[in-house]
């Protein structure tokens, strides 16, 4: 039987579908049985993340309006077997969908995956009702400003009255150079604010971006640090302790040389 | 209350004295007896006010207490006996005095005195409303807030916003261990985190536990340590 999380932000634009896509991808890494769910019904991002936006012929909505079986829905990864994407719909919007037909579609699913990543729409609406409505476990992304850290805080408040585990933490897009001058907020700061357990943190990399565009997720990616921040955070959710990886971008002798070999810095 | 030996007394005497005026250092205190039915202290009291013409009669306003010892009188009781002492013209109506006070009311009264424990985070978006006095364990984030008719005490971070006295009490306080709101106010007096680009660097506004409360006579939210509330609550 699978566990259900749920990708939040409150915020948009801090990395949850990019967050989506990379633990579904390093989790299947660890060849286990994903199953991703993009519940942004009318702003369908993850199938293009994942490079998948060509093969969706059925839909969420579909699925829980009953129109095909949620199997005929799912579409398989092109790099793991293991791996599957149940797209949104592009042409209804967060209304076409109930919290009790997404329950019942992820209860569907629940048998033949190990975990299902549901990707949350921004906001907390009837979309956000939506995508917590069938999860078991509750990840928050924020990255390190104000604003967003408010909306996490928010979806916190929101998240403790539903009926799920204490929700943890992923902040995304730590820059280390502006944090400690105090230019902005620093990991500790977001995270005595927001008073819950830190899930891992991803710094800011260039090759996000990039890896995002090619609709290839950067976990693939065995040379960037976020990706080895996306493989940490896998393996801490299979309950592995890791230690939190450092942010400082200063790299000792031994560690140049490693990139200059082509190695993991 | 002093009055009610004299009560007890009455019961014993005469069956005509449901109803004593008496001047007392206060002013005039009409004590009526809380054995009989209220037809008959209707009755009296008419009676007392037409025969006393001369008491209240043209003088000056006197200002009266009504005691009614233990019987509870109602809101309908109270009006009734208002509109019998209306007929006196001299007389204005102070207070209503009771040993008794119905349960509703007595539950609203412990609230108001008694400390509420809260143990939350309250985060963005949440309002944690209390009567009486509240006492936090854990932060008020940013967007958040506490209020209270009474005092507010948070053992923890202050980052949002506490509103302390929200019925006009001008003695309540707001206590946090790190103070470092975006608002506080107090009865009617607001306080406004100073800007940001004024803040030297981020942190609390202050080094060590304090409260703030309405300094007189400017009318404004100051803050002290709270060590020396003891000082404050004593004036």
């Amino acid at each position: 039987m699978g566990e259900a999380i749920v990708i939040t932000s409150g915020k948009g634009g801090v990395g949850k579908t990019t967050t989506s896509a990379n633990i579904g991808t390093a989790l299947a890494l660890q060849g286990k049985h994903i199953c991703l769910i993009d519940t942004d019904i009318g702003l369908r991002n993850l199938d293009v993340v994942m490079g998948l936006e060509n093969r969706i012929i059925y839909d969420l909505v579909d699925a829980a309006e009953g129109r095909c079986r949620v199997q005929q829905a799912l579409i398989k990864d092109k790099r793991f077997d293991c791996l599957h994407l149940l797209p949104a719909a592009q042409t209804k919007d967060k209304s076409a969908l109930q919290p009790e037909q997404m329950k019942q579609v992820v209860e569907e699913l629940k048998p033949d995956y190990d975990y299902i990543i549901i990707d949350c729409p921004a906001g907390i609406e009837q979309g956000y009702k939506n995508a917590v409505s069938g999860a078991d476990q509750a990840v928050v992304v924020t990255t390190p400003d104000t604003s967003a850290v408010r909306d996490a805080d928010r979806i916190i408040g929101l998240l403790e009255q539903e009926d799920l585990a204490a929700p943890k933490l992923i902040i995304n897009r730590v820059r280390s150079h502006l944090s400690t001058q105090g230019d902005t907020l620093d990991v500790d700061d977001v995270v005595s604010t927001l008073a819950i357990d830190l899930l891992g943190m991803i710094v800011d990399d260039e090759e996000v971006l990039k890896a995002a565009h090619q609709g290839e997720p950067i976990a693939m990616n065995p040379n960037s640090r976020a990706s080895i921040g996306y493989r940490n955070i896998a393996r801490r959710i299979l309950g592995e302790s890791v230690p939190l990886m450092s942010i400082d971008e200063k790299k000792g002798f031994f560690a140049r040389l490693k990139s200059m070999l082509g190695l993991r810095a | 209350m002093a009055y009610v030996s004299e009560v007890k007394q009455m019961k014993t005497g005469p069956s005509k004295n449901r109803v004593t005026i008496k001047g007392t250092k206060e002013g005039l205190t009409i004590i009526m007896d809380d054995q009989c039915s209220f037809e008959d202290l209707k009755e009296e009291l008419r009676e007392k006010i037409a025969k006393d013409k001369q008491v209240f009669g043209n003088g000056p306003e006197v200002e009266v207490t009504v005691d009614t010892g233990y019987r509870y009188i109602g809101e309908h009781q109270k009006e009734v006996l208002s509109g019998l002492l209306k007929d006196a013209e001299s007389i204005r109506i102070k207070e209503f005095r009771s040993e008794v006070i119905s349960r509703e009311e007595a539950k609203r009264q412990r609230e108001e005195e008694g400390l509420t424990p809260v143990t939350q985070i309250i985060r963005s978006g949440q309002v944690v409303s209390v009567r009486g006095d509240v006492l936090l364990l854990g932060d008020v984030n940013p967007g958040g807030a506490v209020e209270a008719t009474g005092n507010v005490y948070i053992l923890g971070t202050l980052k949002g916003t506490a509103r302390a006295g929200v019925e006009g009490d001008l003695e309540a306080v707001v206590c946090a261990s790190v103070m470092e709101p975006n608002q506080i106010s107090i009865s009617d007096v607001m306080f406004y985190a100073p800007d940001r680009y004024e803040k030297k660097q981020s942190g609390p506004l202050f080094g060590e536990p304090v409260f703030a409360y309405i300094a007189t006579p400017e009318k404004e939210i100051s803050f002290e340590k709270t060590r020396l509330l003891t000082q404050f609550q004593k004036q």
